[in-house]
């Protein structure tokens, strides 16, 4: 039975050649924890995890899953661990079937057992019908959720998923997440690797934003949405595509207006007194309201704050840095 | 101990019985290992007079080092380049018995070869020695494929491995004195072959088979054999193991 922190990693560095590409990180996650690594493209997620999970070896540094040392005692890590890579790691020639009978195998599960847990996690993830089809003809989303549910077939106490919804569609997205959820009410941790920060807001306990190899900060979504508060934003929409950007910046305590899609965001120092304001605004221009609210920082507000990256940063493709 | 033992026995079968499912037991690689040796004989032979007691043990030697060795030049580096090869590495094996895994997979291809070439050659040529013959190609096969997984550890897709490990072997017939005695080789080639697997296994093969079996000599070519495959196979993971890093 595992307690305590499960994973303690102290001032983890991994160089190729001479691009360093994660920087003496430290940081720890508690037993049954759902712990968010959250960072733009290129910023050591892939690069941490395989370090985490005895793919590649750190250049200075410690990780400790469970007490054990993954440099010394390797194999009695990847007992405890389950590992589902960004890139896809099933085999495109098996069947779906195939691909997780032979992880469960790898990792010793009975023969009874397996075939019991390969069936139930083939109707979780929705492959049943094509379980007996070659994984080569699979969407992209297919083989991610046939990946993610031939790591879990055996059970492991410690899940380490890079970007896991990377690329699918909405609806497999949910799935994972809520299988994800589901399981970390049972009892797994989960160590996830993700560029989407609505993923590491809904999901996780803890979020660690990591930029340019370094972690920035680690806490929890809510208190670094929290220390994101510098202003007070309104969202207002009228029934006008015309922009009015300029006008509603020369309103009384509105510092900056910033048009998204059909709606403004408004800045402003105080929220007493701007809805007479906007009203007015309306009445003075033939126009309709036809919402307004306001706003919470988001985790996104956070991101820029502390990073000082665009968000759009975060919204790409996989890390381009080869961690292999 | 021992049950742990019989665990990770079953997990390299088990990474063995997917590697020839998925690599090596495939129709056009069985063609490629089919044909291969007799091309290679009948670029030898079409217009000599050659003693078919002699050639057998080379067409053998031929089915079993391209056999058991090729396809390692395709599969390693393939899942490297996939990240299969991740799903391995996170296994709780070592990276040696991975590879022991992988090697067992082309071991198993060099023999069904090497025996489907002993069993249709046995109507043209006489087998002294039937059990010594196979010792041989178990031995050989072995060794044959940690050979494919060193020259193919350092690289981390199929472009890179392929050249060099062909250019490897197919010097390698030239110089093993597959189908040349060794003694008709000049004395700097007579050198290199001595440095060459495959030179003991064509002897191995070749005094099972010819009839003049020197025991003694025969078990000092197939512990040179044994120890090039125990070498292969080292240095093949702590070769993956730093281009990993």
């Amino acid at each position: 039975m595992l307690s305590g922190n499960v994973i303690e990693v102290t001032d983890l560095t991994k160089y190729y050649r001479n691009l360093l590409a994660v920087d003496r990180i430290s940081f720890e996650v508690r037993n049954q924890e759902l712990f968010g690594f959250l960072g733009p493209n290129g910023a050591g997620k892939t690069t941490t995890i395989n370090m985490l999970t005895g793919i590649s070896k750190p250049s200075s540094g410690k990780v400790r899953i469970a007490g054990y040392d993954i440099i010394k005692e390797p194999v009695r890590v990847k007992e405890l661990i389950g590992v589902a890579p960004d890139v896809s790691g099933v085999y495109d020639e098996l069947t779906a079937l195939d691909n997780i009978d032979f992880m469960a195998k790898l990792h010793g599960v009975s023969a009874e057992k397996r075939k019991a847990r390969t069936k139930e996690l083939l109707e979780v993830f929705d492959l049943h019908t094509r379980r007996n089809d070659r994984v080569g003809n699979f969407s992209r989303g297919m083989k991610k959720r046939l990946m993610i549910a031939a790591t879990l077939v055996y059970e492991p106490k410690i899940v380490f998923l890079d970007e896991p919804t990377a690329g699918l569609d909405v609806q497999s997205s949910r799935q994972i997440r809520n299988l994800i959820k589901e399981m970390n009410q049972n009892g797994t941790t989960f160590f996830l690797t993700t560029h989407y920060i609505e993923e590491a807001d809904q999901l996780c306990q803890r979020v660690a934003i990591i930029n340019k190899g370094r972690i920035v900060t680690i806490d929890t979504p809510e208190n670094l949405k929290k220390s994101a508060q510098t202003e007070n934003v309104m969202e207002v929409s009228f029934n006008t595509p015309e922009d009015l950007s300029k006008q509603l910046s020369k309103l009384k305590h509105v510092s900056n207006v910033v048009r998204c899609a059909d709606k403004y965001r408004l800045y402003v120092g105080d929220f007493s007194g701007m809805l007479p304001l906007i009203v007015d605004f309306a009445k003075r221009n033939y126009l309709k309201v036809t919402s307004i609210a306001t706003l919470k920082p988001t985790l996104e507000d956070a991101f820029v704050s502390l990073t000082c990256e665009r968000p759009d940063t975060l919204a790409g493709e996989k890390e381009k840095l080869d961690p292999s | 101990m021992r049950n742990r033992i019989i665990e990770d026995a079953k997990k390299i079968f088990y990474i063995a019985e997917k590697d020839a499912k998925i690599y090596f037991f495939k129709a056009p690689n069985l063609t490629f290992g089919l044909v291969l040796p007799v091309v290679l004989y009948l670029a030898f032979a079409i217009g000599r007079t050659v003693d078919a007691a002699f050639v057998v043990p080379g067409i053998v030697a031929i089915a079993a080092f391209f056999g058991a060795g090729a396809i390692q030049s395709v599969s390693l580096p393939l899942e490297r380049r996939t990240g299969t090869f991740n799903s391995l590495v996170t296994a709780p094996l070592s990276l040696f018995e991975i590879m022991l895994g992988k090697a067992l997979a082309g071991f198993f291809f060099g023999i069904v070869l090497s025996l489907f070439y002993m069993i249709i050659m046995i109507p043209f040529s006489f087998v002294s020695n039937l059990i010594f013959f196979a010792l041989g190609i178990v031995v050989s096969s072995f060794m044959f494929s940690t050979f494919g997984l060193f020259l193919s550890a350092p690289f981390k897709d199929i472009p890179q491995a392929m050249p060099p490990a062909t250019v490897v072997r197919i010097a390698m017939v030239f110089l093993g004195a597959v189908f040349t005695p060794i003694t008709t080789l000049p004395a700097v080639l007579q050198t290199i072959a001595y440095a060459l697997p495959l030179t003991y296994t064509v002897s191995t093969l070749r005094q099972a088979w010819g009839g003049n079996i020197n025991v003694q000599m025969f078990l000092i070519d197939t512990l040179i054999q044994v120890a090039f495959a125990i070498f292969f196979l080292a240095a093949a993971t702590k070769i993956l193991q730093r281009t990993m890093e």
